[in-house]
């Protein structure tokens, strides 16, 4: 049976607290820290010589594709009628937008020590303890639109320009890739200060706290986010029902992205699954 | 089962940071007064510095990669492509140098203690394996 992920800003007063409710009752078991952990464990950069595959790579959607997916699988086994719901940035742009709710994903950061102190995952509520981040902070913590080098969201605009590439991905397959979808989306750009970070990094910039480094997953808004960048790389698949993930072999020996990066019908870890088997999710769930 | 890894972890870094930082204070004490190295190879990674109340301290690891220490724990320092470093702290701030993503960390880090996590993160290199820790999610 399809499923349906929806917009945050249209679900009811019961969606938001169902959401929620299962969101807390995943930390409770133990099971949203493996998640966090398993974020952490594959972020490598593109410049270390190494096999990447969730960030700076081809396979940044599909791997967090699946990585939602195992999520929302999780917590639909604690209630069966929850989804993961999406947060269109470009729309509630805002501090003041009601995704920030009590009742909800809580608001900012407080200015002292960037603490979340309103909403289901302040720390006082002592159900939301970070377990796995880097640093020994046990807290969410945001720091809404960097202050200190102040940064908005990315705008309609600036996504209808991704959404206007023809080709999935391009050499070098890394941040430096100068065309292509997936590098636009993720993106990485080059220039100085906040120019450097569009889209989907911009995002993380704007949230700040927690979601800038490897512990981005003990921030819940890390899925809103994720599920509107899965969304527009739906869209565009729509777009462009030629445009298959690429690269579609492995480079060669002797290329520099030799087994650095993930090919169409190469296996991602953990879960062993390739991007080709995560091109298509309109069987699993669709967007509303 | 953890506590017991707990400590077995701890200690590894214990020995870590103390190999690394007597390999560092080493080389640093092999400067002349006016700072220029006298007869050591210059390490142009090296740095030791009190920044935003923290010792940082910084230097060229085995196969020249950066190695970085905040107040004496490692911080792992990801090299980028377009040749600049991202911390685990921050990966949305590029800087161009070692000692300048370590000031970064700091400051994203507020009063909070660097935790074992960011001392190498990313950690798995096979294609087709699971994440050497035995993560599953």
């Amino acid at each position: 049976m399809v499923y349906t992920r929806k917009n945050q800003r249209d679900l009811t007063g019961a969606e938001r607290r169902k959401f929620v409710a299962a969101v807390l009752e995943l930390k409770r078991t133990g099971a949203y820290d493996e998640f966090v952990r398993t974020h952490i464990d594959h972020y490598s950069a593109d410049g270390e010589g190494r096999l990447r595959t969730a960030h700076m790579a081809p396979s940044f959607l599909p791997w967090h594709r699946r990585f939602l997916l195992e999520f929302e699988k999780a917590l639909r086994r604690i209630d069966p009628t929850v989804s993961v719901p999406y947060w269109d940035w470009t729309r509630d742009n805002s501090p003041a937008s009601s995704i920030w709710g009590e009742d909800f994903m809580g608001g900012n950061g407080r200015r002292a020590d960037l603490q979340v102190m309103t909403g289901p995952f302040a720390h006082s509520t002592g159900r939301w303890n970070v377990t796995y981040a880097m640093s020994e902070t046990r807290f969410l913590t945001r720091d809404f639109g960097r202050p200190r080098d102040p940064v908005a969201l990315p705008t309609q605009a600036q996504l209808d320009e991704v959404m206007r590439e023809r080709v999935y991905d391009v050499a070098p397959w890394n941040s430096t890739s100068a065309s292509g979808f997936r590098n636009r989306l993720e993106g990485w750009a080059p220039g100085q200060g906040n120019e450097r970070f569009r889209i989907h990094n911009r995002v993380h910039r704007w949230v700040g706290g927690l979601m800038l480094g490897g512990g981005s997953v003990n921030d819940p808004v890390f899925w809103l986010h994720h599920s509107f960048v899965d969304l527009v790389w739906s869209r565009w698949q729509q777009r462009n029902p030629g445009a298959a993930y690429l690269p579609a072999e492995p480079p060669p020996l002797g290329d520099s992205q030799y087994r650095k990066v993930v090919a169409r019908h190469q296996p991602m870890a953990p879960w062993g699954v390739t991007p080709a088997e995560l091109f298509d999710h309109s069987r699993i769930y669709r967007y509303a | 089962m953890i506590v017991p890894r707990r400590v077995a972890l701890r200690s590894l870094f214990a020995l870590a940071v103390t190999a690394f930082t007597g390999g560092a204070l080493g080389r640093i004490a092999t400067r002349t007064p006016s700072g220029e190295p006298s007869g050591a190879p210059h390490d142009p990674l090296a740095f030791d510095e009190m920044y935003g109340g923290r010792r940082i301290l910084g230097f060229a690891g085995p196969g020249g990669a950066p190695v970085a220490f905040v107040d004496g724990r490692p911080l792992h320092l990801m090299r980028c492509a377009d040749g600049g470093y991202v911390s685990p702290i921050d990966h949305y701030e590029s800087c161009p140098t070692p000692l300048a993503a370590t000031r970064a960390a700091v400051d994203e880090l507020g009063a909070a203690r660097l935790s074992r996590f960011a001392a190498a993160h990313g950690d798995h290199t096979e294609p087709t394996g699971g994440s050497p820790r035995g993560v599953h999610a």
